[in-house]
């Protein structure tokens, strides 16, 4: 138990060192679920759990003021109990997205303040030209605001088992049921999310386009973004060059010409 | 248009010097914040940079306390302002009369452009994408699942992200003018915008799932209103529910607190037998 917890604590080490790397999307859920199934000797499990977490919040990502909830604790411990209490993906999410929401909590309350006091610092060492501290207190900065995470899931994970599995088995059957029936209906405010950040006017028409395909075609998500990629290159040849033609009659012919050749030009190195 | 977008050396800058940035831009968001947001990781990309132009203690500082104001970019491209800021600074460096503000007025301007294009492609086409072809496959159980989910993401991005240093340098200040004055920006984002929304209505659409299992009249082979709802057109019920997200977002409603509105429905519905799964 020892061994494993540790574990755990590595695995979430890894999660949380997903701005390290690149916001590499090392922390999401498919990854998460699938190293904590790893280390629990439960891969496969770990693997469908974490497909379902990433399922569930696939609209979590910091765009603008919004700051997900922390899908690294969310998707450990919540992966990690239900595959030691012998239960299946909805258990998952059902124990993983209170805890993300808590450890999201905890760390805007502590961890956010703590990484300023670091940018502070950050401040004094660049008035001094001191780049090495400048790098140090970056480091440690960015794991400091990842404090609440890094404490809570081996923690949670050594005292929580026994209580999650008797919760777990005198659960009654609807809310297992309503679990499962939530897991449906989360990934359509993740995409909403997502929607809102593209979504105007302009493209709307594409959203629905796209939506029935699915309903009618029952295409596969890279069916329809090849089609998406093919409409747009209907859309270039006859709305795009369509335009460049009707500026050549009304523009003065030198200025016409300079743009047809300017947005050939342009198109091409790109 | 014609502008050189090939880098030439022909500063102080090497490429060498560049490809540090590109590896020193890796952890652009580690030190994310609410004060002043990515600051920290542009300075931290741009300290080989300004090491090398400013020798003298003086200009180092103010070069760096210059860096760490405010800046917010999709993190995988961060590499093109800080390939431009490069150019300019090397500029600054060997020239007196440069306005250093201009650095800062470039840096600051691209912020809104790039966000836009990057967050369209990056968060809404390519990360969907991964996810697709990540969960399909997961959700069997299969590890290449979150293998391929990776790979997809991480590659492109790798790659974009390299490029983007040089071709930022290359760039230079002026042409970031021309391109935005040709158009060319709005277009590659208007394109990534539409692919990313067609993605968006196809997954929510085959992602998510609601069941409304009320059987209407009482007879024995009678029809539950999902059967309804599917005659009429497939996929009416998931339509309302994504419109019912929407709705509830554009209110301004924390996804928290709509996420919870969800489990609870969910939980209620499956108690009182409306819906099934």
């Amino acid at each position: 138990m020892i061994l494993k917890t540790f574990l755990i604590f590595i695995v979430a080490l890894i999660g949380y060192s997903d701005a390290f790397t690149g916001t590499s999307l090392i922390q999401r859920p498919l990854v998460m679920g699938m190293l904590t199934g790893l280390v629990l000797g439960d891969l496969k499990d770990g693997i469908i759990m974490g497909g379902a977490m990433e399922l569930a919040m696939v609209g979590s990502v910091s765009i603008g003021a919004y700051i997900p909830p922390d899908m690294v604790s969310g998707t450990i411990l919540g992966t990690a109990l239900a595959i030691q209490a012998h239960a299946d993906s909805a258990a998952a999410l059902t124990l993983g997205i209170p805890i993300a929401t808590i450890v999201l909590a905890l760390e805007t309350a502590i961890g956010q303040p703590l990484k300023l006091i670091f940018v502070h610092r950050i401040d004094k060492n660049a008035q001094d030209g001191d780049t090495k501290a400048i790098a140090r207190n970056m480091i440690i900065g960015g794991y400091a605001g990842k404090l609440p995470g890094l404490v809570i899931v081996p923690t949670a994970f050594y005292f929580g088992q026994h209580a999650v599995t008797t919760l777990l088995s005198n659960m009654p059957k609807f809310i297992s049921t309503g679990m499962t029936i939530a897991s449906g209906l989360l990934p359509a405010l993740g995409f909403a999310m997502l929607a809102q950040m593209i979504m105007n006017k302009k493209v709307a028409v594409f959203f629905f386009i796209g939506f029935f395909m699915v309903a009618y075609g029952n295409l596969s998500t890279t069916g329809v973004a090849l089609f998406a990629a093919l409409i747009i290159i209907v859309m270039y040849i006859f709305v795009e060059r369509k335009d460049d033609k009707k500026g050549q009659d009304t523009a003065t012919e030198t200025a016409a010409g300079q743009a047809t050749e300017e947005q050939g030009d342009g198109f091409d190195e790109f | 248009m014609s502008f050189k977008i090939q880098p030439e050396y022909k500063g102080k800058i090497t490429k060498k010097d560049l490809q540090k940035v590109f590896w020193r831009s890796i952890p652009t968001e580690h030190l994310w914040n609410y004060e002043r947001m990515m600051n920290v990781g542009y300075t931290f990309a741009m300290i080989p940079i300004l090491k090398k132009l400013y020798p003298k203690k003086e200009d180092l500082s103010a070069a760096l306390t210059r860096s760490l104001e405010v800046y917010n970019v999709t993190p995988y491209i961060i590499t093109l302002p800080e390939g431009i800021a490069t150019a300019m600074e090397e500029q600054n460096a060997s020239d007196p009369d440069f306005d250093t503000q201009s650095i800062s007025a470039v840096k600051l301007a691209m912020m809104g452009p790039l966000s836009g294009v990057g967050d369209a492609f990056f968060w809404g086409t390519l990360r969907i994408l991964a996810t697709g072809v990540g969960t399909s496959l997961a959700m069997q159980g299969n590890i290449l699942g979150p293998l391929l989910f990776l790979i997809i993401f991480d590659v492109p991005h790798f790659i974009i992200r390299y490029v983007m240093t040089f071709l930022g340098y290359g760039l230079g200040s002026n042409v970031i003018d021309k391109l935005k004055k040709s158009g060319i920006m709005d277009k590659v984002m208007e394109y990534a915008s539409i692919m990313g929304i067609m993605v968006v209505g196809g997954m929510t659409m085959s992602m998510s799932k609601i069941n409304f299992i009320t059987k209407i009249g009482s007879s024995k082979g009678a029809q539950t209103i999902q059967g309804l709802l599917d005659g009429i057109a497939p996929g009416l019920g998931v339509l309302a529910l994504f419109g019912v997200m929407y709705w509830m977002l554009k209110k301004k409603m924390n996804p928290l607190l709509i996420m919870l509105i969800v489990l609870i429905v969910s939980i209620a519905g499956a108690y009182f037998n409306i819906l099934g799964v």
